[in-house]
């Protein structure tokens, strides 16, 4: 019996594939089961292909899995250019409109599929007067082949469609049950068997959707940003609900002005975010080096999409790294964490306003296209949690000796806000002493570097340790970032069950780097897998400059817009273990 | 507006400008101070933003809180600084070169959106800090360091350009005269809105002393001419297009919507105010009641 369910969906963005992905989503979760979704779109901007990957589990999971037990083709040509994304399982199931006959050959690797199962999901759909809800009829066969809870996707059914009222409900549910009725008598029934367990509150949500809501939770009552795919949903999400909470979404004329605002409304004392992918990141550059110098606290996200120049906007890729990490001209200290996952964006959220305010300087989030577009079942977060971290005012008295930029000990020092009597200072980007005021000085900007720098002394030795799956000190390591950590985690697992004594190190700080967490994890290690989505092995040159390797060391990277699957990351294990 | 006896010297710092002596930011530097002194605006509820050049120097000049930033951004600082906190008093200070080249595509979107700050150009004709290139309202034909053969980019005219974007408060003025220039800056910080001085301030050192006499000839106040109607847009253009003198005053003035106001309107709409984070509000939180654990709900 399996554990868990790996579903896809191929068409064309008029037949509605994610759509009907969403709902299948949502009803599980009702039904208390896990789920992770991909969506995967082309370049079109309407009606163009698109695909959703569906993992349905009893316990959390923390990858898409390997390959799928069931694909639906809606059409073949769509099918086509997703194949290198959509790989199947051996007796995989493939669900396929009878009226495409255009199947590809045997080269396409479909030899191994056991069934082919041909299905008139298009006349089904006009004979229900519903020539649209082919997705409805999709629906209906898979919870009539599989047995998911036909009144679970109903009700889901119903409350998607709600808004346009009772007739297109209807229509929908009508859709449904036809493809359902014809599934209980003409296809076999497979047998597939989750178990719900340990029943809680729970939250259906995207990875956007979460760095948004972690966001206005963790504090942030200012944003300002640029339409950019695929990071946009943060600021559509916050442009909705921050006029709710006393707070205002401004959409800037570009990514440079969208974080100089993020920095103005800062200065005055309002926790203040931007969010962008690679190419607005690029633009923000110079404004974030600003930050760093006049020590203004500010989280930019970044959801990195396939680079560079304009790349793959829709796809995913981990090589912003760099760029987030050396950037900017000059030495300019700032903090760059990562998420893992859907789940860990509301605690990632919470630390970049907590590094940001507490050490008055940039953070930059990075998350990914495969995290952001992603939708998960995940435990309903402690959002009461999440607003950490002051900044460091000073206190009303004397305020003849005030020093903005005072050298102290960790490197913070009192920020005043405009509106303070006596407090006034000039901020700057021009090199400044203790007061603020400009100097071009040897001895003033090598103390004043110094005393940035040292706020990431203190950033490393204080923040929240590594995260290690598996052994702790384990003789075949694996290192990585960002969204493969789900995958890594899950190959580790692997690993163990065939008695390797293997683990893997995930760091949420990415920059500055608790290099001394890595070297005790790599105390034991005979033999080092770094895995990344990054065809130049970006985070595999950046460890190494900072520590050190077993001699055994491998960069496992591939470009993006095609995620590892867990199987890959175990046989590259196993192949180097040889 | 608070009393607060406090004289314009008081709003000027005790450090010493970089600029050259002869140099029209002084003037500039002085009427700022004569217009807060006038206004009696406590210097902790004045922010002054700036970006780089000359005359960006000039928020270190002054005991009010000042941002020094970098190249062509003050405008979208101070719009930010502005939208999340109302009760300042914010004006943007910068170059031609500052406001016009490099910053040039933030000035059409802080007019649009009438965010309610005041924007006073130093408008000298040429690049000073980087010592003498060609700026975007260098006239035609004249010879930089970056122009050997004369210029060859037709120069923007500032208050066509602000005119022509909708912007609310338009004028023009010049340290040589500055009582007239305080008055505007008076005005300007007074208009509910984006209000856009520019001034014009002679650059001894790249265009020469001769610039005090070039303004002196051509100067004129509009405020005398026939026709004159700061609310009237086509008498405003027929000031504007006038190249061949150097108008001053106050070209146009509209009440409008600030960006405050819009925002306010879709908040009382909201009925917004600081609630507590409702999850259900804010996300899917799917219905699981009925289940218990261990419910098998998919048969086998």
């Amino acid at each position: 019996m399996a554990s868990d369910v790996k579903i896809g969906l191929v068409g064309s963005g008029g037949d509605g594939v994610v759509a009907a992905g969403d709902i299948i989503v949502h009803a599980m979760a009702s039904c208390g089961l896990y789920a992770m979704m991909m969506k995967s779109f082309g370049p079109q901007i309407r009606g163009g292909e698109s695909s959703a990957r569906i993992r349905l589990s009893s316990e959390k999971v923390y990858s898409l899995g390997d390959g799928l037990d069931t694909l639906v083709v809606m059409n073949w040509g769509d099918y086509l250019k997703f194949a290198g994304e959509l790989e199947l399982n051996d007796n995989a199931i493939l669900i396929v409109d009878e009226k495409d006959n255009t199947r590809p050959d045997d080269s396409l690797k479909l030899q191994k599929v056991a069934s082919i199962v041909e299905v008139p999901i298009t006349s089904l759909a006009e004979s229900s007067k519903n020539p649209k809800g082919k997705n409805m009829v999709v629906l209906g066969i898979l919870a009539g082949m599989f047995g998911l809870s036909e009144g679970a996707l109903v009700s889901a059914i119903q409350k998607r469609f709600a808004h346009k009222g009772e007739g297109v409900v209807s229509t929908n549910v009508t859709s449904f049950n036809a493809g359902f009725k014809y599934a209980k008598s003409n296809i076999p029934p497979s047998h597939l068997s989750l178990q719900a367990s340990h029943i809680g509150k729970r939250l259906v949500i995207t990875g956007n959707e979460a760095i948004a809501l972690g966001a206005l939770a963790a504090g942030c009552r200012f944003y300002s940003g640029y339409p950019i795919t695929p990071a946009s949903e943060i600021m559509e999400w916050l442009g909705e609900k921050l006029p709710l909470y006393d707070g205002v979404m401004v959409q800037a004329e570009d990514e440079i002005a969208a974080i100089c605002m993020t920095i103005g409304a800062s200065y005055g004392g309002v926790r203040a975010m931007t969010a962008t992918s690679g190419p607005g990141l690029s633009l923000m550059m110079e404004s974030i080096g600003l930050a760093s110098m006049a020590e203004i606290p500010c989280v930019i996200v970044d959801v990195q999409r396939g680079g560079p120049s304009t790349g793959i906007p829709t796809k995913s890729e981990q090589a912003d790294l760099m760029q987030a990490v050396y950037g900017m001209h000059g030495d300019a200290p700032h903090a760059v964490i990562a998420v893992d996952d859907v789940e860990t964006c509301f605690e990632v959220m919470a630390d970049a306003f907590e590094i940001a305010e507490r050490y008055q300087m940039p953070v930059i989030a990075l998350s990914d296209q495969f995290i952001g577009h992603r939708t998960e079942v995940i435990v309903d977060p402690d959002l009461g949690k999440l607003k950490r971290g002051e900044r460091f005012i000073p206190q009303s008295g004397d305020t003849t000796s005030y020093k903005r930029f005072e050298d102290r000990e960790n490197g913070v020092s009192p920020m005043s806000v405009p509106g303070m009597k006596g407090f006034d200072y000039i901020c700057s980007g021009i090199e400044h002493d203790e007061f603020g005021s400009p100097s071009s000085s040897h001895v003033v900007h090598e103390k004043m570097c110094a005393k940035r720098a040292r706020k990431l002394e203190h950033l490393r030795a204080n923040f929240k340790p590594i995260q290690v799956y598996g052994s702790s000190r384990p003789k075949v390591a694996l290192i990585t970032w960002g969204s493969n950590s789900g995958v890594v985690r899950e190959a580790v697992e692997r690993l163990v069950s065939l008695g390797i004594d293997a683990g893997v190190a995930v760091p949420r700080l990415i920059y500055p780097l608790q290099t001394s967490l890595f070297e005790d994890f790599l105390k034991k290690a005979e033999l080092l897998l770094v895995v990344e989505n990054s065809y130049s092995g970006q985070f595999f040159r950046y460890l190494k400059s900072y520590i050190g390797m077993p001699d055994k060391a491998y960069s496992m990277r591939s470009s993006g817009a095609k995620i590892f699957m867990v199987k890959e990351v175990v046989s590259e294990v196993l192949k180097v273990l040889k | 507006m608070i009393m607060n006896n406090l004289k314009a010297k008081d709003y000027i710092s005790s450090l010493k400008p970089i600029w050259c002596p002869g140099c029209g930011d002084y003037g500039v530097l002085n009427a700022i101070a004569m217009a807060f002194e006038e206004l009696s605006i406590p210097p902790e509820k004045i922010a002054v933003i700036s970006g780089i050049g000359c005359s960006s120097r000039l928020p270190g000049y002054l005991n009010t809180y000042g941002f020094n930033s970098i190249h062509g951004r003050a405008l979208p600082i101070a719009c930010g600084l502005k939208i999340a906190r109302d009760d300042l008093t914010v004006i943007a200070v910068g170059g031609d070169g500052d406001g016009f080249s490099i910053g040039g595509g933030h000035l059409s979107h802080a007019i649009r959106r009438n965010v309610d700050i005041s924007y006073f150009i130093m408008d000298n004709q040429i690049y000073g800090l980087t010592k003498g290139q060609a700026s975007p309202t260098t006239p035609f034909g004249d010879v930089t360091s970056t122009t050997s053969y004369g210029n060859i980019d037709t120069p923007i005219w500032p208050i066509s350009f602000t005119l022509g974007y909708g912007a609310t408060f338009v004028a023009q003025s010049t340290p040589l005269d500055i009582k007239h220039l305080a008055t505007m800056m008076v005005e300007a910080i007074k208009h509910p809105g984006f209000a856009f001085v520019n001034i014009i301030s002679p650059c001894v050192t790249y265009r020469g002393k001769e610039m005090y006499q070039y303004i002196r000839d051509r100067m004129y106040y509009i405020d005398k001419e026939e026709g004159y109607d700061p609310k009237d847009l086509q008498a405003a253009w027929r000031f504007a297009n006038d190249r061949e003198r150097i108008p001053l005053g106050v070209f146009y003035k509209k009440e409008a919507d600030t960006y405050r106001d819009r925002i306010d309107r879709v908040k009382e709409k909201l009925g917004s105010k600081k609630m507590d984070i409702e999850m259900e509000k804010l996300a899917f939180v799917p219905d699981t009641g009925g289940l218990g654990e261990k419910d098998v709900f998919i048969p086998g």
